[in-house]
């Protein structure tokens, strides 16, 4: 599991790639601590790349909503395969993240 | 100036920080207690009388004050509301707080003639517990202080004295402005009264009652009708409920007809189970123990939609209304079809 986060214009974009399960959970986390302090800025999570998501890797995708949009971020899910999809369906995560 | 106006503005300008720090402690005071009673107000402002300002003062009435304490307006802080209820409200707030002289106090409120309308703001001269020096707190409304901004603005760029048929349609413009904060005031009061016999409606369980709209479905939702749901769900995989905003729900169930609570509170209840089925359907299989709280309503909407025909389209449609339109809707409708006919039949 690997995470890139680059800076473009007003955006901040996370590429995940990889299995993003409970054991990747912990180093992801830290990586994406950058967005938590980010300020009125796009933070798009970029998964083109990622293969699967669990639990954990909800979870700090909710972190990422939580704290960046309390600093004014807009938050946007970009590029989620098939499976991904279906686990933000069945948790009502979609009505939660806008998803393009 | 004379020698007395002279000695004043030299203790003026001795006692310069003494009024920045009571500056600091009155804002500071204030604004705690507005987070407290839970008041918003337009501003909250403050300023130190400048050097120049009290200079022409003292040039206009010197031999009026004895020293600085007695020239009351040194330090003035300034509340501005949105209602004129909220202007007594703070009034009262500010006699808890402040020590408050009230022979040099004043309602301009109460001074106007029954047939004369003009400046309105409530003037009391507060004095903060440590401190020799008063502060002139003024408290007045959005529109007063519009009036009042402008009438100065009109008077300081005149230079010359305004005919008497102006200064009555600038005053005229003052009853305008009463009659038009007195209106705001009874709105609030009477949408206050609307929103409290929507909730004991809602609480009552009288929904036929009730008008679908923004204000009743947030009243709706505050009796959390999908909470018994939602634990149904969590309860297939011992998830945790993550909270989020159901409001845009609303233009959902208007969509489907709803123009009642009484109508969303039968579409709930005849659509429930199978919102459940078709969760348990999908979690069961999975490990996934983190739901958000738009599990429940958005199952129950998914059912709904596919139990009266609607189809795949029907279900792009939803979830336009609450994702927005975007490229990934059409996949995740296909998605929830193909999942929902396994379980549901619903002869798809």
């Amino acid at each position: 599991m690997k995470t890139i986060i680059e800076e473009k214009g007003n955006q901040l974009i996370a590429k995940f790639s990889g299995r993003l399960d409970t054991p990747a959970a912990v180093q992801t986390a830290e990586d994406v601590k950058p967005l938590l302090e980010a300020k009125d800025k796009e933070i798009v999570l970029d998964c083109t790349e990622l293969e699967y998501i669990s639990s954990s890797g909800l979870r700090i995708f909710l972190s990422v909503r939580k704290e960046a949009g309390a600093h004014g971020c807009k938050v946007k899910v970009h590029n989620i395969n098939a499976d991904i999809r279906q686990v933000f369906m069945m948790t009502g995560f979609v009505s939660l993240f806008e998803i393009d | 100036m004379d020698l007395h106006s002279e000695l004043i503005l030299e203790e003026y300008r001795a006692q310069l920080p003494v009024f920045e720090q009571m500056q600091t402690e009155v804002m500071r005071t204030l604004r705690e207690a507005l987070d407290r009673i839970g008041l918003r107000v337009t501003a909250l402002e403050s300023r130190i009388k400048t050097e120049q300002s009290l200079s022409g003062k003292l040039a206009l009435k010197g031999s009026k004050y004895q020293s600085l304490r007695d020239i009351t307006d040194i330090l003035g802080a300034r509340i501005v509301t949105f209602y004129t209820d909220d202007v007594d409200h703070i009034a009262a707030m500010a006699e808890q707080l402040f020590e408050i002289d009230w022979n040099n106090s004043v309602d301009k409120r109460m001074l106007h003639q029954l047939d004369s309308f003009g400046y309105n703001s409530l003037h009391y001269i507060c004095r903060v517990p440590g401190y020799d020096y008063p502060f002139e707190l003024q408290l007045r409304t959005t529109l007063q202080h519009a009036w009042a901004s402008i009438n100065h603005d009109i008077g300081y760029k005149s230079g010359v004295e305004i005919p008497r048929e102006y200064m009555r349609r600038i005053n005229r413009m003052a009853g305008i402005l009463e009659m038009a904060d007195d209106e705001f005031s009874r709105i609030r009061t009477e949408i206050t009264d609307y929103r409290r016999r929507v909730q004991q409606l809602v609480q009552s369980g009288k929904l036929d009652d009730v008008q679908l709209d923004g204000d009743t479905f947030g009243s709706y939702l505050e009796v959390r009708p999908f909470d018994s749901l939602n634990r149904r769900i969590a309860a297939i995989n011992q998830a945790e409920i993550q909270e989020v905003p159901l409001n845009r729900y609303l233009r959902v169930f208007k969509a489907m007809g709803c123009k009642t609570l009484g109508d969303v509170e039968r579409v709930v209840r005849q659509y429930e189970n199978d919102a459940y089925r078709l969760a348990r359907h999908q979690l069961g299989n999975t490990d996934l123990d983190i739901i958000s709280s738009a599990v429940g309503v958005q199952n129950i909407c998914i059912v709904w939609i596919l139990s009266t025909g609607g189809g795949k389209l029907g279900l792009k449609h939803f979830f336009d209304a609450i994702n927005g339109h975007n490229t990934q809707n059409d996949a995740i409708a296909k998605m929830t079809y193909e999942q929902a006919k396994k379980v549901m039949g619903y002869g798809l």
